[in-house]
């Protein structure tokens, strides 16, 4: 059996501009497996960019970036998903509005259960069978993230908070390695917080899936991860233990400023 | 009836529903008119590019004016199979979905790095192309004459067999066709495939960020939409029998989007409906020539502002009407 590698996402001279403007300068991050991981940073600092690279939303300017041992610099967006099961939330396009909760999870399932391009345009008893086996599956996610009385609900008349732990279970379907939240718990409830807060936490010990996290609420994120790194004008200005890095004065300095 | 892109496992009733309008249809000429059935086969040959449209812009998203395009190219296929080869229809029939749906392939790879009103200009240039090409490649066309005395559809195995000829025979045949292209259009959107394409329609990122091959589904709904338009044109110039680069006309073109517009876009029942009642309602107008068209677009225009998501709705609010108790349980089990 191959060990599993330590190393499970790596950031080598990650660079990014949009013509002039600068949104990642230069960054050099290992992000240890099986670890939870905080990104923090004012706004515009990088971070939502940083991921966009990551997961081959956008190419970066420069830079390699590595999944394990694999460079993934330049796959696209599908591939990156497939082969590496690195997911990643987005801050606004939550779930697909016009499917039922349990749809929004069998879809996100598929791509384990449908590895062929060719196997996904078929009907017959095989496929049909594995569609019923993610139906199962999208079944006990819901009840474990509490939402299994919306199973049948439209994605869309969910409330915001709901939506964000649908998307957060749909990312569980297809046994994850990696997942990358932007923004977990903006905009929703202290009680929606403390459940995913709690299914990351599961999600982690339980299943070893290595979770780096952008979020603006400081205190939950000081709580739950294991490293925080701050990232400010497009570089990395701290990393390190939670506590220590948010009493780091220039990491006041910059959220002052920012 | 239940909304765009549904697809759950509450299928009993529709398809209880479904046997009984075949059941009609089958039926329907023991009381019809010949003139009412030739109506309805005209509704059936807008149904198979609708049905491809429908598909396209419905399940995925993207808005194809391409449609009568590869209808025609279906149409020429199927014709010069026939009077070159005297080949049965059954044939010509596959033929011309296949030979639209190759013919997309390299359309489709550069038309599908663009998006929105991009794309929908591309393909509005793809019939452009397709037309000039029937005007000019004269020894196999016959340019803008076109092709005439296109045998009748010969239902055979190769040689000989029954030829359909009234029409009578006409609607049943289109009947048999429609039922196999629904039944493709219901059986590719609720593979995982179509729930993919569902996905692309939503949220394309969204989409990509769950795994979806993005490129390759959007190519695979315009090449599907391709088949079935090419299956739509193979049915019309068996029955005209004459073809001529009229057929690439943006008059159909706008046909078949009010069949599907104004039916219910990415609904299966939709565009049926909207065959049948904006076909038949062009037909049922030629009573007063003069201002037929100007009642058909008053009719269109308050049909719009009346149903936007299309007539499919005005049926699904009567049925609601009709089974109230039923409907409501139905929407909470």
């Amino acid at each position: 059996m191959p060990t599993e590698p330590q190393t499970a996402l790596s950031l080598r001279g990650v660079k990014k501009s949009f013509g002039p403007i600068v949104a990642v300068a230069d960054v050099d991050l290992d992000i240890a497996a099986g670890g939870i991981c905080g990104l923090i940073g004012p706004n515009g600092s990088g971070k939502s960019t940083l991921f966009d690279c990551c997961t081959g939303l956008v190419l970066p300017t420069a830079g390699r970036i590595l999944a394990g041992p694999t460079d993934i610099t330049g796959w696209e967006m599908a591939r990156i998903a497939r082969q590496e099961r690195l997911f990643r939330s987005f801050q606004k396009a939550v779930v697909f509005r016009a499917l039922s909760a349990e749809e929004n999870l069998v879809l996100a399932g598929q791509m384990a259960a449908f590895p062929g391009l060719v196997s996904t345009f078929s009907f017959g008893p095989i496929s049909r069978r594995r569609v019923r086996d993610l139906r199962a599956r999208a079944g006990e996610l819901l009840e474990r993230v509490g939402l299994a009385h919306m199973r049948h609900a439209k994605a869309g008349e969910m409330s915001f908070g709901q939506q964000k732990l649908l998307q957060f279970a749909s990312m569980l379907m297809p046994e994850p390695r990696i997942i990358l939240l932007d923004e977990p718990f903006a905009g929703i409830n202290p009680v929606l917080i403390q459940r995913i807060v709690d299914n990351i936490r599961m999600v982690n010990r339980e299943g070893g899936v290595t979770f780096v996290i952008v979020e603006h609420n400081i205190d939950v994120l000081r709580e739950l991860s294991h490293r925080l790194v701050v990232l400010s004008r497009g570089r990395i200005l701290a990393d390190g233990d939670p506590n220590d890095v948010i009493r780091d004065p220039r990491v006041v300095e910059a959220y002052l400023a920012g | 009836m239940s909304g765009i892109g549904s697809i759950g496992p509450h299928v009993a009733k529709p398809v209880a529903g479904g046997c009984l309008v075949v059941a009609s249809l089958v039926l329907l000429p023991v009381v019809a008119t010949s003139y009412q059935l030739g109506t309805l086969v005209v509704s059936m040959v807008f149904l198979l590019p609708a049905l491809g449209l429908n598909l396209i812009l419905g399940y995925t998203g993207m808005l194809s004016l391409a449609q009568m395009g590869f209808f025609g190219v279906g149409g020429y296929t199927s014709a010069l199979l026939a009077m070159h080869f005297g080949t049965p229809f059954w044939l010509n029939f596959l033929a011309a979905c296949v030979v639209p749906a190759l013919v997309a392939i390299p359309l489709a790879i550069p038309a599908l790095r663009l998006r929105h009103t991009s794309f929908v200009m591309c393909t509005i240039a793809f019939v452009f192309i397709l037309e000039s090409v029937s005007k000019n490649w004269v020894s196999v066309t016959r340019g803008d004459m076109g092709l005439s005395s296109v045998p009748r559809p010969r239902l055979g195995l190769w040689s000989g067999g029954f030829e359909v000829h009234t029409v009578v025979q006409y609607y049943y045949l289109g009947l048999l066709l429609c039922m196999l292209a629904v039944a493709a259009l219901v059986a590719i959107v609720r593979s995982p495939a179509g729930r993919y394409m569902i996905a692309i329609r939503e949220d394309e990122i969204l989409a990509a960020s769950v795994g979806g091959r993005t490129w390759h589904y959007r190519l695979a709904a315009f090449v599907l939409s391709a088949a079935f338009a090419g299956a739509g044109g193979s049915y019309y110039v068996h029955y005209i029998t004459v073809i001529s680069p009229t057929v690439f006309d943006p008059s159909y073109t706008n046909t078949v989007l009010v069949v599907v517009l104004g039916g219910g876009v990415g609904t299966i029942s939709g565009p049926i409906l909207g065959s049948v009642v904006f076909v038949a309602l062009s037909e049922a107008l030629r009573v007063a020539p003069e201002l037929r068209m100007m009642i058909y677009g008053l009719i269109l225009t308050v049909s719009v502002f009346a149903f936007p998501k299309g007539l499919i709705e005005l049926l699904a609010s009567v049925a609601k009407r009709a089974w109230p108790l039923r409907a409501r349980r139905s929407h909470a089990d």
